[in-house]
């Protein structure tokens, strides 16, 4: 067990940089997600902290020793491959003892230490079977026992459940998480699931085109995004982000999107220093579940749209909307909405709630405002 | 036309498979490549009037009268014992070599590797023939003519293409994570060649040293030209010992049974191993 620090780490393959910057400081114990979409360099981010891949730059510590450029069996690190990595010559036991006979471990302390693992994955019954003759979800117990069965220092996890189904995927993430704090071994988990991430993490790394974008736990990165590409990247459907004019209106600051004006909050605008940004371009954005639906329009829902496709999910529904050429999402519960009309093209009227409106930067994409009613982390714990 | 095809109605029954007509196909194929073997080996075991016959002779009084000619008058043993000696260590040189290019052309990404392996294969286009006297003029400096150390190191580097060219394919065939799991687990490099690449390798590996064996066992032009009587191989042997001014048609016969025998044998025993590598990669996923 022990701590990972990460100073600035770079990777070029060629002239092409996978990795560029990364820089995190994760405590003993914790359980750490990389998040981020296909090819944004996270397996390689991976393969350098298990000695697979060497830095181009920067600089690698495991519990205060210097890795950077140690070969892999110097590292003490256990590693479950994206295809499993499982040997295909040998049965799942000998799988699983591999790296304690590596160890030259005496076989009695092999033995039982697989079938204590195994007990743990629930793979007893399929000791003696070779990785050919396993389904899916056990071949994956089967790697994360052999991961597990080593008194590693840092466990490595590269989309672990990629190839589960969706079912066997849930039960997978409560009990992975439950092992992980049982053990209390610092774990790395790469995935381009933001569910998983958000469900199972202390803290998520969000990941695009090689750099680190946000470090922090699920509802601060939930809540407060470090930019609109971390906003879009996690929850599900999609953050709605809209261009948008800030413009004073009637009763202060508002964002005018062209096809309707969205009125801001006062002590908000003030608290982001707004006021003097009159004419400025940016994006503005809002969560499905905080947009306001009815029927018809009133006060707190003044904007009248039409129903382009509705997704009944069970307990939410969901309603894709237009108005000019803005499209929206909203998602609120099934109890609340189950009157509303369904077919497309019904006339609807919706009302954005001003204290989850975030703002972006049109350029850069940085946050410019929180939502007013997000809390932080720092006030979380004041 | 496509109204027919819409107009079909299933059968009753799925359609049975009638494919008898590619077992009398095969049949007669074998038959016509067995024959002419079958005919040579009984000629091995005429005497010699009946042997030259121009007719050919199907009911015989069989004799060991060729066999005993070879086997004792001229000592073939001794040539089998060479032949034995040159192809065993040739394919055991030439596939521990090749393994370890084959390795390094799969997994490293070197300087030139393109041109490497290019260069491994243009050497077997050159046909041999083309640089058999550059060889024996060689051979003659080298002191190495008539030894089986000579033909040892000429069948390696001969058959080293060859073993590159195909291991080279099987080990791309295997993922690399096999190894960088056993690495992370705590072996070295080579620990984890060897504990886990190697054994999946094993049935290619066995196919392509069962190739060069065949291969380096029937070699006869660079035999016949740079041995004469201590290392000279089976093939140059047998021909020398059955065609003379005239043709010794049961020696000749005789000598193919013994020649073919042994690999026959061997392939018998192995062909499980045999089959099993040369249809890997396809087989796997
Ligand atoms: N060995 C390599 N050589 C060249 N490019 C590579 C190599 N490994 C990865 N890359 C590139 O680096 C980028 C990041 O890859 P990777 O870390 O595997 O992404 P992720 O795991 O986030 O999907 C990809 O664009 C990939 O093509
Ligand atoms: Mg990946």
């Amino acid at each position: 067990m022990a701590d990972l620090l990460i100073r600035d780490l770079v990777k070029r393959f060629g002239g092409f940089t996978a990795v560029d910057g990364v820089d995190i400081s994760v405590g003993d114990g914790e359980f750490v997600f990389l998040l981020g979409p296909s090819g944004c360099g996270k397996t390689t981010t991976l393969r350098m902290i298990a000695g697979l891949e060497m830095p181009t730059g920067g600089r690698i510590e495991i519990g205060g020793r210097n890795v950077t450029y140690l070969r892999p069996r110097y590292r003490n690190v256990g590693m479950v491959f994206q295809d499993y990595g499982l040997y295909a010559h040998m049965t799942v036991f000998g799988n699983i003892a591999y790296p304690l006979k590596v160890r030259r471990m005496s076989r009695d302390v092999i033995a039982q230490k697989v079938r204590a693992v195994a007990q743990t994955m629930r793979i007893v019954d399929v000791l003696d079977r070779m990785p050919d003759q396993l389904a899916a979800g056990q071949l994956q117990r089967v790697a994360i026992a052999r991961m597990l069965v080593r008194d590693a220092d840092i466990f490595l996890m590269d989309e672990p459940m990629s190839h589960l189904d969706a079912q066997l995927r849930g039960h997978m993430r409560a009990e992975l998480r439950h092992i992980q704090k049982e053990i209390g071994t610092t774990t790395i988990f790469v995935t381009h699931d933001q569910l998983e991430a958000m469900t199972m993490a202390d803290r998520i790394i969000v990941m695009n085109d090689g750099k680190m974008l946000q470090f922090a736990t699920p509802l601060e990165i939930f809540e407060r995004p470090a930019d609109e590409f971390v906003a879009t990247f996690v929850g599900e459907p999609q953050m709605n982000v809209m261009n948008a004019t800030l413009r004073r209106g009637e009763g202060g600051l508002v964002a005018d999107v062209g096809a309707f004006v969205v009125p801001l909050d006062a002590d908000w605008t003030r608290a982001n220093a707004l006021g003097d940004q009159e004419g400025k371009e940016v994006r503005l954005g809002i969560r499905p579940e905080h947009i306001r639906l009815a029927a018809v329009a009133d006060a707190l829902r003044p904007v009248e749209v039409e129903l382009y496709s509705f997704e009944p999910t069970g307990p939410e529904n969901i309603f894709v909307l237009r108005t000019g050429d803005v499209e929206l999402t909203t998602r609120n519960p099934t109890a609340e909405t189950v009157a509303l009309a369904r077919d497309e093209g019904s006339p609807m009227a919706i009302g954005f709630d001003p204290r989850w409106i975030y703002l972006f930067d049109a350029q850069t994409g940085r946050t410019i405002a929180q939502a007013a009613a997000s809390v932080s982390e720092e006030e979380l714990a004041a | 036309m496509t109204k027919s095809h819409t107009l079909m109605v299933s059968p009753d029954a799925p359609p049975v498979q009638r494919n008898w007509w590619a077992y009398v196909i095969i049949l007669i194929i074998c038959v016509f490549n067995f024959l002419p073997y079958l005919y040579v080996v009984m000629t091995g075991f005429m005497d010699a009037t009946t042997s030259n016959r121009p007719e050919p002779q199907w009911f015989f009084t069989p004799t060991l009268e060729a066999f005993r000619f070879l086997l004792f008058d001229k000592n073939l043993m001794h040539n089998f014992r060479n032949s034995l000696v040159v192809s065993l260590s040739a394919t055991f040189l030439s596939v521990t070599l090749g393994m370890f290019c084959a390795y390094a052309i799969a997994r490293f990404d070197f300087g030139g590797r393109d041109d490497v392996s290019f260069w491994v294969l243009t050497n077997r286009m050159m046909p041999p023939v083309a640089v058999l006297i550059p060889i024996f003029v060689t051979f003659q400096t080298l002191r190495l003519l008539d030894t089986l150390t000579g033909l040892i190191i000429l069948y390696t580097a001969m058959q080293l293409p060859f073993v590159v060219w195909m291991l080279t394919g099987y080990f791309r065939d295997i993922p690399r994570r096999y190894e960088e799991s056993a690495m992370v687990d705590g072996d070295t490099w080579f620990q984890a060649f060897r504990k886990v690449t190697l054994p999946l390798m094993m049935p290619s590996i066995t196919a392509t040293a069962i190739f060069v064996m065949i291969l380096s066992w029937n070699e006869y032009v660079f035999a016949l030209f740079l041995t004469s009587t201590g290392a000279r191989t089976m093939p140059p042997a047998i021909v020398a010992y059955s065609i003379g001014a005239n043709i010794s048609w049961n020696v000749l016969g005789a000598a193919v049974v013994l020649i073919t025998a042994p690999l026959i044998l061997f392939v018998l025993i192995v062909q499980r191993q045999l089959i099993s590598g040369l249809s890997q990669g396809t087989l796997r996923k």
